[in-house]
C-alpha cells in the first residue's frame, strides 16, 4: 500500500504535483519517493523509453567546490578527471559531475547501493577543510532525470544548448538557461535510453517540473516513478 | 540571437552573461588618494575600441575576461582570469596608530 508523503518528515517539494498526477509512494532515505503511476508499469516503462520525466530528489547526492576539491575528492578514492563538464562514472554506481575546476556534485546510483555521498560528508569536516567546502545539494537541489528518445526535441523548446545525441555525447555537461532558470543538465543514458540528469534551484521545483510537463505534452510524454526507471536501469 | 563564447563553457546565448566592468589595476588601497580609490571603484574610461573587460556566466557564476571591440561590439577573445591573474591577491588591515580603538570606538 502506498504511504502518504504527507505523513514523511521529508518529501519531495513535488509531492502535490505526484499525488495529484496519482503517483504511489515509498521510502527512500526518509522521505516519500514516487515509484510508480498507475498499475500499467509495462506502459510506464514504454513511456520512459519515449517521452518521460521522473523525480528524483529523494535520492542523496552532496556537492563540494574549492580549489583544493579535485585533490580531495582523489584522496577518498574518487575517479576524476581534468576535463571540466564532464561526468565521471565510479565504480559503485555513483558519478561525479565535474562543473568547473573547483566544483563538483556527487549524484547516487538509482539503485541506491551507493554510500559515496554519505562517505564524502562524513570524511569532511569545517575544521580540516583547506580548499575544499560543501554544498549541500540535497537540501538546495532539485533533482529530475529526462528520458526517452524525444528528450533532446523536448529540450531544444526550453533550452538554447544543443543536446541532440550526436552533438551532446553521454556524459556530456551544459550549465546554462532552462526555461528562464539556470541549470545543470548532465546526459547520462540509462540501459541505453537517451537521458539527462537536470540539478536545479529546490525551491523553483514546482515551476520547471510543470514547464517540463508543458513542453513534453506534445511528445505524448508524462512523469513515471522510480521502478520504471530502474527497470531502464537494469537494477 | 547574439552569441557570447564563454571560456567554460563554449557558446552561450548572451543572456546568460552580465557585464563586470574594465579590467583596471587596483591601486594599493592603503597608500591610494580617495579620489584615486573612487576612480578604481566607480568611474569607466569608456574606450572607443578594443578594451578588456570582466563578464560572468551566471548559470555557472564563472567569471571570465573579454576583449571586446565596443564600437563594432564585437568580442575578439575571451579567456580565463588565470591567464591575467596568477596569484590570489590578499588584503591586510593597516596597524592601527597607537591608541586607536578598533572600529571608531574610542572615548
Amino acid at each position: 500500500m502506498s504511504l502518504n508523503p504527507i505523513d514523511r518528515r521529508a518529501r519531495s517539494f513535488l509531492y502535490r504535483e505526484l499525488m495529484a498526477a496519482g503517483a504511489s509512494f515509498a521510502e527512500i532515505n526518509g522521505q516519500a519517493c514516487a515509484m510508480r503511476f498507475g498499475s500499467d508499469s509495462l506502459a510506464e516503462l514504454a513511456r520512459a523509453r519515449a517521452m518521460a520525466i521522473c523525480d528524483l530528489s529523494p535520492l542523496r547526492r552532496t556537492g563540494y567546490k574549492g580549489w583544493a576539491t579535485a585533490e580531495w575528492l582523489a584522496a577518498q578514492g574518487c575517479r576524476i578527471e581534468d576535463a571540466p563538464n564532464r561526468v565521471y562514472g565510479q565504480d559503485d554506481g555513483a558519478r561525479i559531475a565535474r562543473l568547473s575546476r573547483g566544483e563538483f556534485v556527487v549524484l547516487s546510483d538509482l539503485a541506491q547501493s551507493t554510500t559515496l555521498p554519505d562517505r564524502l560528508d562524513g570524511a569532511w569536516s569545517i575544521a580540516s577543510a583547506n580548499g575544499c567546502f560543501r554544498v549541500p545539494r540535497t537540501d538546495s537541489s532539485a533533482w529530475v532525470v529526462i528520458t526517452g528518445e524525444h528528450a533532446a526535441s523536448m529540450f531544444a523548446k526550453v533550452c538554447g544548448v544543443d543536446l541532440r545525441p550526436h552533438t551532446f555525447v553521454n556524459h556530456s555537461i551544459a550549465q546554462t538557461s532552462l526555461a528562464r532558470m539556470n541549470a545543470i543538465i548532465c546526459r547520462s543514458d540509462i540501459g541505453g535510453t537517451l537521458a539527462f540528469d537536470v540539478v536545479f534551484d529546490l525551491a523553483s521545483s514546482v515551476y520547471l517540473w510543470g514547464a517540463f510537463l508543458d513542453a513534453m505534452q506534445e511528445f505524448g510524454g508524462k512523469p513515471v516513478g522510480l521502478e520504471a526507471i530502474r527497470t531502464l536501469a537494469g537494477v | 540571437m547574439k552569441i557570447i563564447h564563454c571560456p567554460l563553457n563554449g557558446p552561450r546565448n548572451a543572456q546568460e552573461f552580465v557585464h563586470g566592468g574594465e579590467v583596471v589595476a587596483m591601486p594599493d588601497p592603503h597608500r591610494s588618494s580617495d579620489a584615486e580609490w573612487a576612480s578604481f571603484v566607480f568611474l569607466e574610461n569608456n574606450v572607443a575600441g578594443v578594451v578588456r573587460e570582466w563578464w560572468c556566466h551566471v548559470p555557472t557564476a564563472y567569471w571570465f575576461i573579454a576583449e571586446r571591440d565596443t564600437v563594432r561590439d564585437e568580442f575578439i577573445r575571451t579567456y580565463d582570469a588565470s591567464e591575467l591573474f596568477r596569484e590570489r591577491v590578499e588584503f591586510t588591515r593597516p596597524a592601527a596608530p597607537k591608541g586607536d580603538a578598533p572600529n571608531g570606538q574610542g572615548a
